[in-house]
């Protein structure tokens, strides 16, 4: 009704108006926040453990890694296996994250967000560069065209070729290249494919296996072969740069080990097949 | 339970519905059984189980012992000193003695489908043998190149009596009766093939699987496989919907066009399967990879240069649910994938198995309503839900790795035969009063009904 009070309308109308004449950058701004709350308004609880475990993970020296978070840590975390694979291979297609398969043994994967990755890209691009190296262009063509259309970890001879060329002529240089950055390996299983991966990730994959066997050679030697959880994480280990927390998850997600209520917190104990 | 009877009797609830209920009801009580017990002549452990499909009332083992034994699930043979346990005792058994007899271990038995005249074996020292019941001589045997880990008969076929055959060489073989020749060997597979079905819902499709992890649908009237079970192909939910589908095909189409999943029109799957939005250089790459200097194969033999894997390590047990729409499928990677047959994708359904052994085939066993899975897990079995993948069940009860489980449905009775060389039967719990309604102090387990004049 505007005619009945027309000054509180008026008053009420006046915020609307007023972003217009203001100065861009503060429209973008409101602009940007405003898509961002959009984006970010339904939150699923892969998502959600996704973005918290990347926060947690430590930092580790000498070594420059972006955050990654294993598979059996998000089973751990998320009750519902079959939603938690869901839910990845959805936001895998919708390009927020990307997974790789590590050789640590059975079926480990590792997730990453796909900003982290591309970060990553362009520093060793960058870092490969100041070494005055050529056909580091493969690296963009990488990032543009293989990564865009790739949605399995792994990726067959003839098809890293025919992608590649999307960008310019490829020669064997160029993907020996992308091998020693990292970013390809072989695995035994295949000679003909290429497994896509986390560069620099060598250490750690080392320290992770190790790690959990230190873990689980530790709670073996126990006469109960358990041990509360408050007093383990505070223990550090010895052989793995990554912290207990991070080990606990994979271990409890993978079925190696298993928490049981007690009066007196959450107990830890080894899984007696 | 008498109200459910009621309902019945005036129409309110369907007898579907009412025979369902009992028979879940009946399931989700099972434990080891206390008024049933095999007695397994076997000295060696069990690989293989199956009760006849005709009429479910035989069970037939095979061992590492190389010895076969038959028994009869319904009768018992006699009864302990209480009467309240029935004891089953083998009626039939082949060991090595019999001079037809098999010389190393039978990994496979299996019921000729249409009665229980035949059974067919295939052992480690590289035969098939069929078997005939009453007189227990061998009718035909076949020579296989490798050790045979798996035969298969089709339950559904009236026009053929074909025996697939899965060794450790990479064809599959497919052995007649009729005529006690090979009718066709299959070849796609790059290593040996470890369990192979047949289709529930048709008589011409044999689904193989691979030491070398890929799991492969043969329609055995035509040259080579038209799928191929790819692990990265999933699909969100039980059954895809249109524009996954599209979407799904829009990054796979790269590796399947030079797969050619329809060998008969050659130039068209590539243009099939483009989705929405497909830009035409992705059909000239496709079109490149396909020709990418490689000699001209036949169209159907396309099928062998794909390379995807449907587990990270072989496949050691399949099995097909009741209705042919779902695959269920195990690898040593011990993982447990459910795959929808008609879309080819993995519906992602994530089943909660820390360890499957990995040397030996598994035997998968499926409820008759299709909700719960059996899968033995080292010395245990567990029983999975199909859709969720929550363990709901977890019998213990083998001293040493369990193999093979099968499910009974008329007595709604789980056995399981394991390294121990034991079968155990788990079955739902008697209630008490069953228990108090014997007769003249006569104990319950005795048949009522077994007479005759």
């Amino acid at each position: 009704m505007e005619n009945s009070n027309p000054s509180t309308s008026r008053k009420r109308q006046r915020p609307g108006p007023e972003p217009g004449p203001e100065p861009g950058p503060e429209s973008d701004l409101n602009e940007a926040q405003l898509q961002s709350v959009e984006e970010n308004f339904n939150f699923s609880d892969t998502l959600v453990a996704l973005r918290m475990m990347r926060a947690q993970f430590p930092r580790i020296e000498k070594v420059s890694i972006p955050p990654f978070i294993l598979r059996s840590q998000l089973y751990s975390s998320v009750k519902d296996r079959t939603q938690v694979d869901r839910e990845l291979e959805s936001l895998r297609r919708e390009g927020v994250l990307c997974t790789f398969k590590l050789n640590t043994g059975q079926d480990d994967h590792a997730i990453m967000f796909l900003d982290d990755y591309f970060s990553q890209i362009e520093r060793i691009s960058k870092r490969l560069e100041a070494q005055k190296l050529e056909g580091l262009c493969v690296f963009e063509w990488f990032k543009e065209h293989v990564i865009h259309s790739k949605l399995d970890p792994s990726i067959g001879h003839d098809e890293l070729r025919s992608l590649l060329s999307l960008g310019g002529k490829v020669k064997e240089e160029h993907i020996s290249l992308l091998i020693n950055a990292g970013l390809l390996t072989r695995q035994l299983i295949d000679p003909n494919m290429y497994w896509f991966a986390i560069p620099n990730i060598g250490s750690v994959l080392k320290g992770l296996s190790q790690g959990r066997k230190e873990l689980m050679s530790f709670l073996n030697r126990r006469k109960y072969k358990e041990m509360a959880m408050a007093a383990l994480e505070k223990k550090r280990l010895r052989l793995s740069p990554l912290d207990m927390r991070f080990h606990l998850r994979d271990l409890l997600g993978s079925g190696h080990l298993k928490t049981v209520e007690a009066p007196t917190g959450l107990l830890v104990k080894v899984v007696k097949d | 339970m008498w109200k459910e009877i009621g309902d019945r009797e005036f129409g309110k609830l369907r007898t579907n519905l009412f025979s369902n209920r009992i028979k879940s009801a009946r399931i989700s009580s099972i434990q080891l059984s206390n008024y049933k017990d095999f007695i397994s002549p076997h000295r060696g452990s069990i690989n293989s189980l199956q009760v006849d499909l005709t009429e479910g009332r035989y069970l037939l083992s095979s061992a590492s012992d190389t010895s076969v034994a038959v028994y009869d699930v319904q009768r018992a043979t006699d009864y302990d000193e209480s009467g309240l346990i029935a004891k089953h005792k083998h009626i039939l058994l082949v060991d090595k003695q019999h001079e037809q007899g098999h010389k190393y271990a039978i990994s496979t038995a299996i019921w000729y489908p249409i009665d229980t005249g035949l059974f067919i074996t295939g052992s480690y020292d590289h035969y098939v043998n069929v078997w005939d019941t009453n007189t227990t001589q061998v009718v035909i045997n076949f020579k296989m190149p490798g050790k045979v880990y798996k035969t298969a008969m089709s339950p559904v076929a009236t026009s053929h009596m074909l025996i697939a055959a899965g060794t450790e060489d990479v064809q599959v073989r497919l052995c007649d009766i009729s005529s006690g020749a090979f009718a066709h060997t299959l070849s796609g597979h790059r290593d040996g093939v470890m369990s192979v079905e047949w289709s529930a819902s048709s008589e011409w499709v044999l689904v193989t699987g691979g030491c070398d992890g890929a799991i492969r649908f043969w329609d055995i009237r035509r040259a080579g496989c038209f799928r191929v079970l790819d692990q990265s192909h999933s699909q969100l939910g039980s059954r895809p919907t249109i524009l996954t589908r599209s979407t799904a095909n829009k990054s796979s189409m790269l590796k399947t066009s030079s797969g050619g999943l329809n060998s008969s029109t050659k130039g068209r799957p590539s243009q099939k399967k483009m989705g929405n939005g497909v830009s035409l250089k992705h059909a000239a790459i496709a079109r490149q990879v396909r020709g990418y200097g490689k000699q001209r194969l036949h169209p159907g033999m396309l099928s062998s240069q794909d390379r995807a894997t449907a587990h990270y390590g072989a496949v050691n047990g399949l099995k097909v649910t009741n209705d042919g729409m779902y695959l269920l499928s195990a690898g040593s990677d011990s993982r447990l994938r459910l795959w929808d047959i008609e879309s080819g994708c993995n519906t992602l359904v994530n089943f909660e198995t820390s360890r499957l052994q990995s040397t030996k085939a598994l035997q998968l066993a499926i409820s008759h309503d299709s909700k719960l899975v059996f899968v033995p897990c080292m010395s245990t079995t567990k029983a999975f839900d199909l859709w969720s993948g929550k363990t709901m069940m977890d019998l213990r009860g083998h001293y040493e790795n369990v193999n093979c489980c099968l499910y009974n449905s008329l007595d709604q009775e789980l056995y399981t035969g394991g390294n121990d060389r034991k079968i155990l039967v788990w079955s739902p719990s008697k209630t008490t009063a069953d228990e108090l309604e014997g007769r003249d102090g006569q104990a319950f387990a005795i048949d009522q009904d077994n007479w005759s004049d």
